[in-house]
């Protein structure tokens, strides 16, 4: 069989000795010439609302506002952004990300939402030596097991989002926990940084149950939340998009609200708050990367925003901004786009803008550090304006929001 | 004890949505020999009809109750019309293909003019509360949705038995060469049967949009769950359908409260499959289904 | 004239199969592969046998996730990784198949659904094998000390593979248990009267089908370094069903047409301003099927045929 193998190997060579060999791809030249951003997300499935186009134009917002700062000072003002819809779909991330590097001459590429399209073109950019800021995904294996040199995680993980909300909302006095989570890899995730949290602080999980993903029936679950013993204080679901919807829809129609069992969500996005309604998920409490109306500097950006697409950012929209911002500040003060140079110029950075509050690029695993904030959404009447769904009840310091170095962290590439 | 009714009932309001889109899968099949792939999409399109309807008509609950079946029996009319009725002759796999590409068209319509984020849909303030059934409370919406399904099953049943078009449909669902054989012209039923079908995953549809998330994608996985309750009732058995929507909607909560920790998303999930499995091994053609038109 | 389009069209074949990495992006080119050997195999069995299965995903994604347990625990060489790939899904076809023959027509389409998407939850919840949704990552190509991290190269070495499989699928059909499929597809009752065991025909070419589409599944997890939960959902196998109908049922060539058709599509659109590529798809495969039947590859044909 080794030499069936071996034949097969020499019978390639030799097609491919005749027909020339690869087509150049990536031109170095270009390098130096411009700089091309490259925003890979879901523009037509289940997370094209909170990221999507919008994320594209909150980059090309990035370049103007850099542009505008740096003027005739720029590095270059050859800057441009390339985007493509990757449907969720990991094989279509794949070899999207590897023409955005190869034929488009793409320097970095942002977004990229869902866990296993994300994990992929870490690999793509380990590969190829380019970077890749992930925004999008969740998934704490970017800074574990699947971290690499050329790979930032911005924004959120599974770790900050349970740990904040597990670990604040016991502290404020939910002791008693029933967590629901869907039956993937997301969600098991979620439930163990989620527990884990929970108990750190002094609370109880009273039960816990993986549901069929994807689900439109959880009144299984909700049926049996004020049977547990002790009664659980709230129910932490971990589900998200439609399921999440789903579960709080039929929560509300069980009335667990007045029969004294609270709600409280692993994964909450602005728009998912928009389509349930703040009334369907008054007093609610989630972990928030960003808020937008938070304060006057966010607030500003905010009203950019709205302007140029109809509608409020939500922490995704920013933290493309600021990873663009972030980036192109590196290559103006390294002089250079060559990834390695790049790297180095960000790794261990200080950075502060209004996005990443209190900012720090982490050397170690390259996780991007900035202040979370526990989030309570508002009684509907409450709201006075379109769009300001949440009250902001405590800041996490970015030395808490995140977990410390994973030793699963390999830092490889290097 | 009451916790396990508890369950069940939820069970047979789970049940309801598959009920009442195997009911209209199989009268559809009964009188064109079709398998509508857009059931699914259907039952979508009637959800959002009601949302629809709410947000730039202000119209409520009860109206898109009414409004919307009519409306898509309409629209089945003309699809019917205008594509299904232009395969008929042909093998019926084409049709099948067709009703796919279809669903395709639709779900993308809809993702593109609402987004694929869900849609907003209020609960009916009339039934917002609760019911005392006795053992235990219940949501009245949820009463509600399951006292209607069975009132459009049992009204479809007393059609099917009483009326001389219900005589029609059901010889041509049971024994459709016989029914032919008699000379009897089943043709002049086909589009408004095919109406009332789609009507049936629409009023389905309705019914969703105050408890599920009104959303493109909503009827994309639940009718591959539908196709497996009709394969095991057997698509040639109206009352086989509607049964086993019933029974794997029970079966599917059961599997989800008591079932084995660590399997019940599993075996929830997978039932309606292995059901199907084994049936297809005892009874090929489904439980209530008849050999000869397998 | 006629006598020579065979030969003439496989030698166009050939040389178009050898010069494409070299005229399209290489990853590109390689999905082109992939899923020819995909839309083949659905045509096998639609085309030849007339069964239409609407959950071949289950033996493309199955395939996939063992070639990749075999690069990722064995170290095995590709060709042999792909190999136990298409094994395993050929395996895994034999119960499936042996429940859906017992049906036709509708009811084995909608069976062979129900059955692949069951499969498609068991590898969502085997999460210490599949990886589950995350997918199972960083799958290895190796072949002996060839550098395969390129995909130029990567095409070369899996072209040979690709190409034995769509002999071995044309071997199929134009053998005489291709005929008694045919003929089953046509006149069942007959065939059973002539003594052919018809139940076990049709199981064996579902088999031999599932092998093929193995084959092309296999070679994906490896072209992509990387399986994910997408190879084994339902709408992966309504995808080969489109290629196989636009391109045109019963001619493996219009399999092969369509396929291309529909990635190349599916690839422009992606990076088109345009959000709703099921619209395209779906419209285009409507209008395939209500006045194109023959598909986009038997219209042509059907014309040229005519003229000369």
């Amino acid at each position: 069989m080794k030499r069936f193998a071996t034949a097969l190997g020499a019978v390639a060579l030799l097609v491919t000795a005749c027909s020339g060999g690869p087509q150049s791809g990536g031109d170095s030249k270009l390098t130096g010439g411009k700089i091309v951003l490259g925003v890979l997300n879901d523009q037509s499935a289940g997370y094209s609302a909170l990221s999507g186009k919008n994320s594209v134009e909150a980059v090309k917002m990035a370049i103007e506002d850099f542009k505008a700062k740096y003027g005739d000072k720029a590095v270059t003002k050859d800057i441009e952004v390339v985007d493509a819809d990757h449907q969720n779909k990991p094989d279509v991330a794949n070899t999207k990300a590897a023409e955005f590097y190869d034929r488009d001459g793409v320097d970095v590429i942002l977004d990229v939402p869902t866990s296993s399209a994300a994990l992929k073109v870490a690999d793509v950019a380990k590969a190829k030596k380019k970077l890749y800021f992930n925004i999008g995904a969740a998934t704490t294996d970017l800074t574990g097991k699947s971290c690499n040199k050329y790979t930032f995680h911005y924004a959120y993980d599974t770790y900050m989002l349970a740990n904040g909300t597990g670990k604040n909302a016991t502290e404020n006095g939910a002791k008693n926990w029933y967590i629901v989570y869907p039956n993937y890899a997301f969600g098991q995730d979620m439930e163990r940084s989620f527990k884990a949290a929970v108990e750190k602080a002094g609370g109880h999980v009273v039960g816990e149950d993986a549901a069929p993903f994807p689900s439109d029936n959880f009144s299984t679950y909700l049926l049996k939340a004020p049977t547990l013993n002790p009664k659980p204080d709230v129910i932490g679901t971990m589900q998200a998009g439609a399921d999440l919807v789903n579960l709080v829809k039929q929560y509300n129609e069980f009335k667990l609200r007045d029969k004294g069992v609270g709600l409280s969500v692993g994964l909450m996005f602005l728009t998912d708050i928009h389509s349930l309604t703040p009334a369907a998920l008054a007093g609610t409490t989630y972990t928030d990367a960003w808020y937008w109306n938070f304060d006057a500097k966010n607030r500003e950006w905010a009203d950019k925003f709205k302007a140029r697409t109809g509608s409020r950012p939500t922490f995704a929209h920013a933290a493309n901004y600021s990873a663009a911002t972030q980036y192109l500040e590196a290559v103006q003060a390294a002089g250079t786009d060559e990834a390695d140079t790049i790297v180095a110029q960000l790794e261990g950075k200080k950075v502060d803008d209004f996005f990443l509050r209190n900012g720090e690029i982490r050397k170690a695993d390259h996780r991007v550090l900035h202040d979370a904030y526990l989030a309570q959404v508002k009684q509907p009447e409450e709201v006075k304006e379109d769009w300001d769904y949440v009250k902001i009840l405590k800041t996490i310091p970015a030395a808490e929001a995140f977990r410390a170095p994973s030793p699963d962290c390999q830092m490889s590439g290097a | 004890m009451t916790n396990f009714l508890e369950q069940t009932f939820n069970g047979l309001v789970s049940g309801s949505f598959l009920a009442l889109l195997a009911l209209g899968l199989a009268v559809i099949f009964g009188l064109l020999r079709v398998v509508n792939f857009a059931h699914g999409a259907i039952y979508m399109l009637g959800a959002f009809g009601a949302y629809v309807l709410a947000d730039e008509l202000g119209l409520p609950f009860w109206a898109a109750l009414l409004a919307v079946p009519v409306g898509l029996a309409a629209l089945g009319m003309v699809l019917e019309r205008a594509f299904i009725h232009r395969l008929t002759k042909l093998d019926p796999l084409y049709n099948f293909l067709l009703t796919f590409g279809l669903t395709l068209i639709l779900q993308d319509l809809v993702k593109a003019r609402y987004g694929v984020q869900s849609s907003p849909y209020a609960m009916p303030s009339a039934l917002s509360g609760s019911v005392d059934l006795g053992l235990f409370e219940f949501p009245a919406y949820r009463v509600f949705v399951l006292g209607t399904s069975i009132a459009i099953c049992v009204g479809v049943w007393a059609l099917l038995t009483r009326t001389r078009v219900g005589m029609v449909v059901r010889a041509a669902t049971e024994r459709p060469e016989l029914t032919r054989a008699f000379g009897i012209n089943v043709g002049r039923w086909i589009t408004p049967v095919f109406g009332f079908g789609v009507a049936l995953a629409g009023l389905a549809g309705v019914l969703a949009a105050p408890m599920r998330a009104v959303n493109p994608l909503m009827g994309a996985d639940l009718i591959i769950v539908v196709f497996a309750v009709v394969v095991i009732g057997g698509l040639g058995s109206i009352f086989g359908s509607v049964a086993v929507g019933f029974v794997i909607g029970v079966a599917q909560v059961w599997a989800e409260a008591y079932a084995p920790e660590s399997w019940r998303a599993l075996i929830a999930q997978t039932l309606p499959f292995v059901l199907m499995a084994v049936v297809l091994l005892w009874r090929p053609a489904g439980l209530f289904g008849r050999e000869e038109i397998a | 004239m006629r006598r020579f389009a065979g030969p003439v069209l496989l030698a166009a074949g050939l040389l178009v199969a050898v010069w494409l990495p070299n005229g399209v992006y290489t990853g590109l080119a390689v999905d082109l592969l992939c899923w020819a050997l995909f839309a083949v195999s659905v045509d096998l069995l639609l085309g030849y046998a007339g069964l239409l299965s609407f959950g071949h995903a289950a033996y493309w994604g199955s395939s996939a996730y063992a070639t990749g347990l075999l690069a990722v625990h064995l170290g095995l060489p590709f060709p042999l990784a792909v190999l136990g790939g298409a094994l395993t899904a050929a395996l895994i076809a034999v119960p499936v198949g042996y429940l859906a023959v017992k049906r036709v027509g509708i009811y084995f389409a909608m069976v062979t659904l129900a059955f692949a998407q069951m499969i498609y939850f068991i590898a969502n919840e085997w999460r210490s094998v599949t990886g589950g949704e995350n997918g199972m990552q960083s799958v290895p190509r190796t072949l002996g000390s060839v550098d395969l991290s390129d995909n130029y190269y990567f095409y070369y070495a899996a072209l040979p593979i690709v190409l034995g499989g769509l002999g071995l699928t044309w071997r199929i059909v134009h053998s005489p248990f291709g005929r008694v499929l045919v003929a089953i597809r046509d006149n069942p009752a007959r065939a059973r009267a002539l003594g052919y065991p018809v139940h076990r025909y049709k199981l064996a070419a579902f088999v031999l089908s599932a092998f093929v589409a193995g084959l092309g599944g296999g070679l994906f997890a490896l072209a992509h370094q990387f399986v994910s939960l997408d190879t084994l959902h339902w709408t992966t196998s309504g995808k080969a069903v489109i290629m196989v109908v636009l391109g045109g049922i019963g001619t493996l060539w219009g399999a092969l047409f369509g396929s291309s058709f529909v990635v190349v599509l599916e690839d422009s659109l992606s990076q088109a301003d345009f959000a709703s590529p099921g619209l395209i798809t779906g419209g285009v495969f409507v209008l395939a099927v209500l006045l194109f039947r023959r598909g986009l590859w038997g219209t042509v044909a059907a014309f040229l045929r005519r003229r000369f």
